[in-house]
């Protein structure tokens, strides 16, 4: 190529040179954006997981209350206080309850 | 012609200079006053509280924790039909429609609460509406999964989650964290924009706090104290755990409570936590500090004695009566004072050690100031100051004219149960600046009081309803006449029983306080929270997995028994040889008197601490153990 013709091309390599930059800082700013949507879904995600965890942790605290466990021992399984003079009713292997 | 151009031109080009050039002063030149011009038209301020810290018990079980939870609002001005949304929500939300309507009915009005704290699955049903003017603002809600469980201690928090009360006001600032303030975006006709209001954003949450309170332990005192309540037809009752080597609070209930989660339903009554904010005459329980009172200003001994007139005894005027009408006491020693809780007893001992010295040790005992433990509005109690009249030093031997609350009672039980020390009792492991700690009892003076407290509920005693099979109980009963209300004189036929021991006595782990405030089948102390703090202190025990032991007196003074111990173990390390050689042993006194212990001690080069008079009956270390590095033998002696 001829030093005339490179010299022909040039002005318009400097408007590509502006034009392609221009383009990069449009993508670069878009990638922010992009980048900050990202974050703010990861961060709503995250957020969502945390509530659901304080959520079972009060449903946990709820299902091994003591007044529940109490009462689901006495009505469901027939489980009642020991107290003084109680007979305890002996198997065959003279053993109540296997220590 | 072209000058005339040029002028215009020129002119053009100056005016749209000054136009560009005020522009660039507006835009790029920072302006104080335009900001703030901005802000108030683009930005709206929301103030949401950060995540409130998590309430748990000490083994790690949840007491209090803070849900994410969606309060709805409106903008009354963009609502496109008001009738109908009012009518949507209504429906789904159970609030009256015209109280809705009322709200977001066409008015100036630009941000209304509609409803606060709603779950997640209301507020995704609201949101599928798309209505415009509808909005959500994320907030803490408070739940406490226990229910009622511990709720006067816990207290409870406002609607913008504040501390009102309890543990929640004393820790506020710690649970709270940092409110935070949202900038929210309007647009240029001032109306909100409602989406984005969820966007993400650092909060600082409030840090969770972890209570010395024994969960499974408070259920027990709350199940407890409801059934004695009920049983007994009682107004209420109040119960304190403490643990018997730190004061840290392990229990704490009162019945009737309420539950923190509908705390506005209650009366303030209710509300309260009486066993820090109440006063009441302890009543017979305060003779437990007279003797440590009496036993510490060498006043008397486990066993000197005094004669009880018969049940009939007067100073001045005024006659003191045993709390039993039937009671006749003749001669009893110390010991039998407090065992048989004979009032003339007391009264003849706390004359003898006189106003000033009971009174002293009363205050430090922790009586009638506040003990320091974290929790919002602490009674005084009342001791009264000094002189007291004979007949009024009579009274407070034995717990009248004078008011303690409970935890007040608990924290100088607690002081004899370690030996001496009296500690700030607390709901958290970390001390706060009230935190008080001080020797106020010898640790030979507290044993003495815990082998007089065990006479108590022995065969002997008046409690038999306290015994714990396999475990040796210290304590003391109490039944107080009820106060009138107006301060004067006591109201007839109403009591206040209360219990208040440790158990093991040997090595004691808990301190229980039991107080039942009129109870109408029966009130003597023995027969209401006597059996309460059995019931208490044998669940405390079993799951605390101790072994029930020998009672006898050796296991009741731990200290000096495990000395033996160490001592048998060094025994069986040595040939007798060589322990001829280098241990001295404890002789036989057993029978001789006082002066031929003493002739016997200056022979063999020993000290004798003695209790009691007579002939020796018994000695620590027993015969043939060696002696204690001090060289020190306890004496005990009987007639």
């Amino acid at each position: 190529m001829s030093k005339q013709s490179v010299n022909d091309l040039k002005p318009f390599a400097s408007v590509l040179i502006i034009i392609i930059t221009l383009l990069l800082i449009v993508f670069v700013k878009m990638e922010i954006r992009r980048s900050g949507y990202m974050l703010w879904k990861q961060a709503r995600v995250e957020k969502q997981l945390q509530d659901e965890f304080y959520q079972k942790s009060v449903l946990l605290a709820k299902v091994l209350g003591p007044n529940r466990i109490h009462n689901i021992a006495q009505a469901e399984l027939d489980m009642q206080k020991a107290h003084f003079g109680q007979i305890i009713q002996m198997t065959p292997q003279q053993v109540a309850l296997k220590q | 012609m072209q000058t005339r151009i040029l002028i215009v031109f020129l002119f053009i080009l100056g005016l749209w200079g000054l136009l560009l050039a005020r522009g660039a002063y507006l835009q790029i030149l920072p302006n104080e006053k335009l900001q703030k011009l901005k802000d108030k038209q683009f930005h709206t301020k929301v103030r949401i509280p950060s995540r409130r810290g998590a309430i748990v018990d000490r083994n790690q079980n949840e007491l209090a924790i803070s849900i994410t939870a969606y309060s709805l609002f409106a903008d009354p001005k963009i609502i496109k039909d008001p009738k109908k949304t009012a009518r949507k929500l209504s429906r789904l939300l159970k609030v009256p429609y015209k109280r809705i309507y009322k709200k977001i009915k066409p008015s100036k009005r630009r941000f209304v609460w509609l409803k606060r704290r709603l779950d997640r699955e209301t507020k995704e049903k609201i949101r599928s509406w798309e209505e415009r003017g509808l909005g959500f603002i994320e907030e803490a809600r408070r739940v406490y999964p226990n229910g009622g469980l511990l709720s006067s201690v816990l207290g409870f928090v406002s609607s913008d989650g504040r501390g009102l009360g309890g543990i929640e006001r004393t820790y506020n600032s710690l649970l709270s964290g940092e409110t935070q303030e949202v900038i929210v975006r309007k647009d240029a006709r001032g109306r909100p924009l409602l989406v984005g209001l969820n966007s993400f954003t650092e909060r600082k949450d409030g840090e969770d706090l972890t209570l010395t309170i024994d969960r499974d332990l408070q259920f027990q005192l709350e199940k407890e104290l409801k059934r004695t309540t009920q049983e007994h037809e009682a107004e209420t009752a109040v119960g304190v755990v403490l643990d018997a080597k730190t004061s840290e609070v392990l229990a704490m209930a009162n019945y009737p409570s309420f539950d923190s989660n509908r705390p506005f339903k209650y009366s303030f009554e209710q509300r309260r936590n009486k066993a820090i904010t109440d006063t009441f005459e302890p009543g017979s329980t305060m003779k437990t500090i007279l003797m440590a009172a009496a036993l510490k200003e060498k006043v008397i001994t486990p066993g000197k004695k005094y004669f009880c007139e018969d049940g009939d005894f007067r100073i001045g005027r005024r006659k003191i009566n045993e709390a039993d009408s039937r009671h006749h006491f003749g001669w009893l020693t110390a010991t039998e004072v407090l065992a048989h809780s004979s009032n003339i007893g007391t009264s003849k001992i706390a004359l003898e050690l006189g106003a000033e010295n009971y009174r002293s040790s009363l205050v430090e005992f922790g009586f009638g100031q506040r003990t320091g433990v974290d929790f919002p509005g602490e009674a005084l109690g009342i001791v009264n100051s000094l002189p007291w009249r004979d007949h009024l030093l009579a009274n407070v031997s034995f717990g009248h004219g004078v008011a303690t609350t409970p935890l007040q009672m608990a924290a100088a039980y607690a002081a004899i149960a370690s030996g001496g020390v009296w500690k700030s009792p607390r709901f958290t492991k970390e001390k706060n600046e009230n935190y008080r700690e001080k020797r106020i009892l010898s640790q030979r003076e507290a044993s003495q009081i815990v082998l007089m407290l065990n006479a108590v509920t022995g065969t002997a005693g008046t409690v038999v309803n306290a015994k714990i099979p396999g475990f040796p109980v210290a304590g003391k009963t109490g039944t107080a006449q009820k106060v009138k209300k107006d301060g004067r004189g006591y109201v007839r036929g109403q009591y206040i029983s209360s219990f208040a021991g440790f158990v093991p006595s040997h090595d004691p782990k808990y301190v229980i306080y039991v107080a039942v405030d009129n109870p109408k089948k029966l009130y003597y102390g023995s027969q209401v929270a006597a059996p309460v703090f059995s019931k208490i202190a044998s669940y405390a025990i079993r799951r605390e997995g101790l072994t029930p032991i020998l009672i006898s007196e050796e296991n009741l003074l731990k200290p000096a028994a495990n000395k033996v111990k160490q001592d048998r173990a060094v025994l069986r390390l040595k040939s007798v040889k060589e322990l001829k050689r280098t241990v001295s042993l404890v002789p036989n006194l057993q029978g001789l008197t006082l002066r031929e212990v003493f002739r016997q001690s200056k022979k063999m080069k020993f000290q004798i601490k003695f209790s009691g008079s007579g002939r020796v009956a018994k000695t620590l270390p027993p015969k043939g153990f060696p002696l204690p590095k001090d060289k020190e033998i306890e004496v005990f002696l009987e007639r």
